[in-house]
């Protein structure tokens, strides 16, 4: 792996966290979705990161290990459950399926998640730095 | 503790170092080691360009070390031609 | 000591782009930080560093099994970054040096 490869591998971070953002916000902008197209509740989804080389690297350098997003989990347990007995999307016991989605929570990962975007956007402005310098020498 | 990454230039200064050969060959094999330090430089910058293997600063510093062997022999060479040039005025 | 600083720049490089992963995979589940091994000195000329890196001990590791530090590895880069600055500074010096005693020699 050389500097150049670093950036790659800080731009697959910049993209898996965006990605993972990206579900955040859809988590939260659904956190009362009662009814979807497939029927039910919103279910949470979030991101499955897991380590992926990067394009370019070679067999005699160290594996420039990058992220991707292996898969996106959706909630799969059961939904959250209120009486509103009045509520279109009520069963005949009065009671709604809602998201298990909890704001402050998806809030604190949208934190974490922007905290690694920027993370990774310093790891290139300063990458990017270095290589700038080692193009000096050859003043 | 020095801080000397170039060691002193080896390309020239080893083959200036005296070694009994006679002096034509000391410039013949500086001519080579010289050569052969530009095409080293050369082929790694190609090996950073095309193949991106390689660091900037090892290719910019094997750029530098082979500019600086070269320079080097080229004053060394003028030194010798003038001294050759002299004792071929002096009158006999 | 002989210090060879184009060894110095390769272990530096190495070690940034060991934090970059580090960086990308801090959310990953079950990635362990790491990091490369300082050599014992720097006096082979031109040194293709090739050390792998290894896990760095002393991290804690949080539910997933990752135990990456943003803290630490935003350190990392700023002092790689400097370091890297400070050794290719002080060989573009080395460089006029010798550019410069040649020169001398040319009209003496």
């Amino acid at each position: 792996m050389s500097l150049f490869s670093a950036i790659s591998v800080s731009a697959s971070g910049m993209e898996a966290q965006r990605v993972r953002a990206e579900l955040i916000a859809g988590n939260l902008a659904n956190a009362d979705t009662t009814r979807t197209p497939d029927g039910g509740p919103y279910r949470r989804r979030d991101a499955v990161f897991t380590t992926a080389p990067v394009e370019g690297s070679f067999a005699d350098n160290l594996a420039a290990a990058g992220v991707r997003v292996a898969s996106i989990s959706v909630d799969a347990s059961d939904p959250e459950r209120r009486y509103l007995p009045g509520h279109p999307d009520a069963d005949k016991d009065g009671y709604v399926a809602f998201p298990k989605i909890h704001p402050p929570e998806e809030m604190v990962d949208l934190m974490g998640a922007s905290r690694g975007y920027e993370a990774n956007v310093a790891a290139i402005a300063t990458v990017k730095d270095m290589i700038g310098r080692a193009l000096d020498l050859f003043k | 503790m020095r801080i000397d990454s170039f060691g002193a230039i080896p390309a020239v200064t080893d083959s200036l170092r005296p070694s009994g050969g006679g002096f034509a060959e000391a410039i013949r094999d500086a001519i080579d080691r010289v050569d052969n330090a530009q095409a080293g430089a050369q082929s790694a910058a190609a090996d950073l360009l095309v193949n991106g293997r390689g660091d900037v600063h090892t290719v910019a510093l094997a750029a530098q070390s082979a500019e600086l062997s070269l320079e080097l022999f080229q004053q060394v060479r003028n030194k010798f031609v003038s001294a050759y040039q002299e004792i071929m005025k002096m009158p006999m | 000591m002989h210090v060879d600083l184009g060894a110095y720049l390769s272990y530096l490089t190495r070690r940034q782009e060991v934090v970059a992963s580090n960086i990308a995979n801090a959310d990953t589940p079950g990635y362990k930080t790491h990091d490369v091994g300082m050599p014992g000195d720097f006096s082979t000329a031109f040194a293709q560093f090739t050390a792998l890196p290894e896990e760095t001990p002393g991290l804690v590791s949080r539910n997933d099994g990752n135990n990456v530090s943003i803290d630490r590895e935003s350190r990392l880069l700023a002092e790689n970054d400097i370091r890297f600055n400070l050794a290719t500074q002080l060989l573009r010096g080395e460089i006029r040096t010798y550019k410069m005693a040649i020169e001398e020699g040319r009209d003496s």
